[in-house]
């Protein structure tokens, strides 16, 4: 019952939040505070009572759900789900925590929150079909609303671009789903998964095609990845948080949880597709994000480029690929969610994100010049933090297989360490710009919603074997199924 | 005989129930001139004829009216369909403010007697009832249509009967061919005798059911048949667009079903007709929806969009397919009925039917824009609401019968749509209100709402006993 406790917990939340008067704010807001604590107490938990060494799913639940359908709600966890479903454990709490600056309409802004982090975990949980697709598509609504009230700049515009860049995704994997169904007569990925590898390689590809365009959008892969920029600039603080640390990787976990288990023959054979597809995010995504003048929104292109280092080791099929493009997700989660809320912490304060307005902060706001080096450094790889790892291993795994491309993706290495370093420059180092005299450190609750993500991502490059260890077991049976199919 | 008649009348109390009560509520009306007796009445004709249908015995012991009409469960599912329609929409017509209390009594007669009508299409067994039927529910229409004191409500509905007048006519051709041809007017004689048909036989028949079937793409506004629509939505008061929109639909979609029975022997030469206008109702509904600025025209268009999908269930003609269109069926009549419940309350509120009354409505009625929010959802398909399971069937039906580029041609759609049903979303949260007053609705608007919003959430997340019920439904032998 715990995966159902843990999902309850915002979905009680949010019934509590719509119960309370809308002027009840410090109410809501505690409410809110509560259950996305208490999410996140319940997810470390997990963590630490999940064994890594028993196969296949833990903590499962099945109940009939729709019989005529045969859906289940049929929840489980194992190597791949568990730290995602901790990282949107964290995150769900900390950008909580950053949602105190909403300044109107708190009670549907904290309900939808709920909503959204509802959807998130049970997208993580679910191991029926149909149920993650329902989960999958509940996230959709909550994080257009979130962008389209409580953005700014052109946000009416980019949260439907969002909205319908991934609806358009998700029927094509509806209709892969559908597919699925109708050859299988099960939604239960674990039975999909066991059958999958004797579907002939025309009906994989097929399936394969059509997961690939739901979890591509959401990743996202050059070339869906338009919607990106533009939902992460013009969303508030906190749905960026979640948009760049959870929702990409609820994209990158498809690849993982459905389209390899089920397709896996396919998979093997748009490898080589995939690896192409990860090396132009890399080295597109930082050279776009090199041209940026925006904080924000060079942030969300570097997302595009980091996003590529988990197609690339998702694209080798070996060991190191996979353990990397894993650490990858969870690292770039913690890595860019900080960033967001750093970008955040700069825009409340001064109302502007243009890298030239800034200048010589380093000085004026010493704490927050260390957090920002800190994750810069971070999300430039430098060893020792969790960034290196996520892509050196990918690096390693992708080489055996594809040489060259794995030697094109380090030019996104370079470019990252030029944007990111001009970042530091051209806000913290060179002469203060006068505007800013009297720029105001980080309070208390900025502090607070920074250092754990600190901590995580020094603790994940100090000792990545953390993580390692919660996944590996399960990602070697998964390269064994689907290389085994081949065979 | 006699024995005859009395079985046809146990079975038949819910339609002469409303029928008698739809006269009184009309001459009462008339009378009168005064809204509460009419109103008064026409509930407890509601109340009778739900009681009714309730007790009557299906299937009942003999042929009803010398097989004229057949109340088996299949018709009996549209005829409580029929009900809960009309009860919705009695609620919209007694809150709306467009309707002069002098003529609404006999708004109600007429809505009694218009539900009449779609109850008698489903239970239809004979090319002349099927005729009366549609021709009951027409003209009953055509008056609604022109309720309102203005001249766009008279155009609307002299448009609606030109259009209607001549479909049903080309109809009426098309049903004397095919007695002529084949000498019945029973669906079941008529499918004995189509099965034989070859050569320049088949060609003739096949002249006389598509002049047939024009009349039924007439009702239920299937490209190219589809031109009243927007015209008569618009001119028409909300309630009544919104009793047209959901109940000649059902009902004539039943009969299509029906006659598709019938003319079973004929379906490899219509599939592909049906197939083609499948795609192109879909596809045009939802194309030109993008560009409408009143919303009565806007949900005009998207009811062409979704009869579009409506018919992917009819078109891949198998099992499976009729399941998920009656699921889509009780779905749409839900969420339609609830959008349309929702132009009532801001026309009763804003007094303007633009999609700009919607603006900043989340401000001045959260709880209403909340439940148009989940209707206009529900309708672009999105989980966990009811629509979403409709379409879902409904593509899964196309995929069954190998038609997957009817699948890919709907799942297109459905992000067209999702552009102007975002569109109003956007208006009521995203944009600020022109006027800060709230706008409640009337407690009968808030019961359609709520019931409405209710069912679309509730069978969306729990469809289990409703697809039970309708793959029992879909069993049943329909002549």
């Amino acid at each position: 019952m715990m995966l159902s406790w843990l999902l309850a917990c915002p979905l009680v939340g949010m019934l509590v939040v719509l119960a309370l008067p809308k002027t009840a704010v410090r109410a809501i807001r505690t409410v809110a505070l509560l259950a996305t604590g208490l999410a996140l107490l319940l997810s470390l938990k997990l963590l630490l009572a999940y064994q890594p060494a028993v196969a296949g799913m833990q903590y499962l639940e099945r109940v009939p759900w729709i019989p005529p359908l045969r859906v289940f709600y049929h929840l489980g966890v194992d190597g791949i789900s568990v730290p995602l479903v901790v990282l949107t454990g964290l995150l769900g709490f900390l950008a909580c925590v950053a949602s105190y600056a909403i300044a109107e309409r708190h009670k549907e802004y904290f309900a939808l929150y709920l909503l959204l982090e509802a959807g998130m975990l049970g997208t993580f949980l679910a191991l029926d079909l149909f149920l993650f697709y329902i989960f999958w598509e509940l996230v959709l609504v909550p994080m257009y609303f979130l962008i389209g009230i409580w953005g700014g700049g052109r946000r009416e515009y980019s949260a439907f671009k969002f909205f319908v860049y991934t609806l358009a995704g998700s029927l094509a994997m509806l209709l892969a789903i559908l597919a699925l169904y109708l050859r299988a007569h099960t939604f239960d990925l674990l039975e999909l998964a066991a059958a999958g590898r004797t579907f002939e390689l025309g009906f994989q590809q097929l399936l394969f095609l059509g997961f690939f365009l739901g979890f591509a959008v959401k990743v996202p892969v050059f070339p869906f990845h338009t919607w990106l920029p533009d939902a992460h600039v013009d969303a508030p603080t906190p749905g960026s948080v979640l948009l760049a640390g959870v929702l990409l990787k609820m994209g990158g976990y498809g690849f993982f949880r459905i389209a390899y288990p089920i397709c896996p023959a396919a998979a093997m054979g748009f490898g080589g597709a995939m690896a192409l597809l990860g090396v132009i995010n890399i080295v597109y995504g930082a050279f776009v994000a090199m041209a940026q003048t925006d904080f924000k929104r060079l942030v969300a292109y570097s997302s595009v480029s980091h996003m590529g280092f988990v197609l690339l080791g998702l694209a080798s099929f070996t060991p190191e690929g996979l353990n990397g493009a894993m650490f990858q997700m969870v690292s770039h989660g913690v890595v860019t969610g900080a960033m967001f809320l750093l970008v955040g912490v700069l825009y409340d304060r001064t109302h502007t994100r243009e890298l030239a307005a800034f200048g010589g902060l380093g000085a004026r706001v010493p704490v927050y010049a260390g957090f920002l080096i800190f994750f810069s450094l971070a999300s430039l790889g430098l060893p020792g933090l969790s960034g290196f790892v996520g892509e050196f291993l990918s690096l390693v795994g992708a080489f055996g297989v594809w040489r060259w491309q794995t030697v094109v993706s380090i030019l996104g290495i370079v470019a990252a360490a030029v944007y990111m370093l001009q970042v530091i420059q051209q806000v913290l180092l060179g002469p203060l710009n006068e505007r800013w005299r009297a720029l105001p450190d980080m309070t208390l609750r900025e502090w607070l919603s920074l250092a754990p993500l600190l901590l995580v991502v020094l603790g994940l490059g100090v000792f990545p074997l953390a993580l390692l260890s919660v996944q590996d077991a399960t990602l070697q049976r998964l390269i064994a199924h689907v290389v085994g199919a081949i065979k | 005989m006699s024995v005859v008649l009395a079985e046809s009348l146990n079975a038949w109390w819910p339609e002469a129930i409303l029928s008698v009560g739809a006269l009184a509520v009309l001459l009462l009306g008339a009378w009168t001139r005064r809204d509460r007796p009419s109103l008064v009445a026409a509930w407890l004709t509601l109340g009778a004829g739900a009681a009714a249908l309730w007790m009557a015995p299906v299937p009942p012991a003999a042929g009803t009216f010398f097989g004229l009409i057949l109340c088996d469960p299949f018709s009996l599912a549209f005829r409580w369909l029929a009900l809960g329609t009309l009860a919705i929409v009695l609620l919209l017509a007694s809150a709306s403010r467009e309707l002069a209390a002098s003529v609404r009594g006999e708004c109600y007669g007429l809505l009694l007697l218009l539900g009449v009508g779609l109850m008698l299409m489903a239970e239809a067994n004979h090319l002349l009832m099927a005729y009366l039927a549609m021709e009951l529910v027409s003209l009953s229409s055509y008056v609604l249509v022109g309720f309102l004191r203005e001249r766009r409500s008279a155009e609307a509905a002299l448009k609606y009967l030109l259009f209607g007048a001549l479909s049903s006519g080309v109809m009426l051709f098309g049903m004397s061919l095919l007695f002529g041809l084949t000498e019945a007017l029973a669906f079941p004689d008529l499918q004995a005798a189509v099965a034989g048909a070859g050569g320049p036989m088949a060609r003739a028949l096949l002249v006389a059911v598509a002049l047939m079937l024009a009349g039924l793409a007439f009702k239920i506004s299937m490209v190219p048949f589809h031109m009243w629509t927007p015209d008569a939505y618009e001119g028409a008061p909300a309630a009544v667009t919104a009793l047209l929109s959901v109940g000649p639909k059902a009902a004539g979609l039943a009969l299509f079903l029906r006659l598709l029975e019938a003319l079973a022997p004929l379906w490899p030469a219509l599939a592909p007709l049906l197939l083609a206008l499948t795609v192109v109702t879909m596809t045009l509904g939802n194309l030109v929806a993008l560009v409408q600025t009143n919303v009565k025209r806007l949900l005009a268009y998207s009811t062409i969009g979704q009869v579009g999908y409506l018919l992917i269930g009819l078109a891949v003609h198998t099992r499976v397919g009729h399941e998920a269109l009656l699921v889509s069926l009780v779905a749409y009549g839900f969420m339609n009925l609830g959008a349309f419940a929702c132009v009532v309350a801001v026309m009763n509120g804003t007094g303007s039917e633009a999609l700009e009354a919607f603006r900043g409505l989340s401000r001045r009625a959260p709880g209403l824009a909340l439940a148009c929010a989940v209707f206009l959802l529900s309708l672009a398909g999105i989980p966990p609401l009811l629509g979403f399971i409709g379409k879902f069937l409904l593509f899964g039906s196309a995929l069954e019968a190998g038609a997957v580029a009817l699948a890919a041609a709907a799942a297109v759609n459905s992000v067209i749509a999702l552009y102007y049903y975002t569109n109003i979303i956007r208006l009521m949260y995203f944009a600020p209100p022109a006027q800060a007053a709230p706008l409640s609705p009337s407690p009968a608007l808030r019961l359609a709402l709520g019931s409405c919003a209710a069912a679309t959430l509730a069978l969306g997340l729990w469809p289990g006993p409703l697809m039970e019920l309708v793959s029992r439904l879909a069993v049943v032998r329909l002549l």
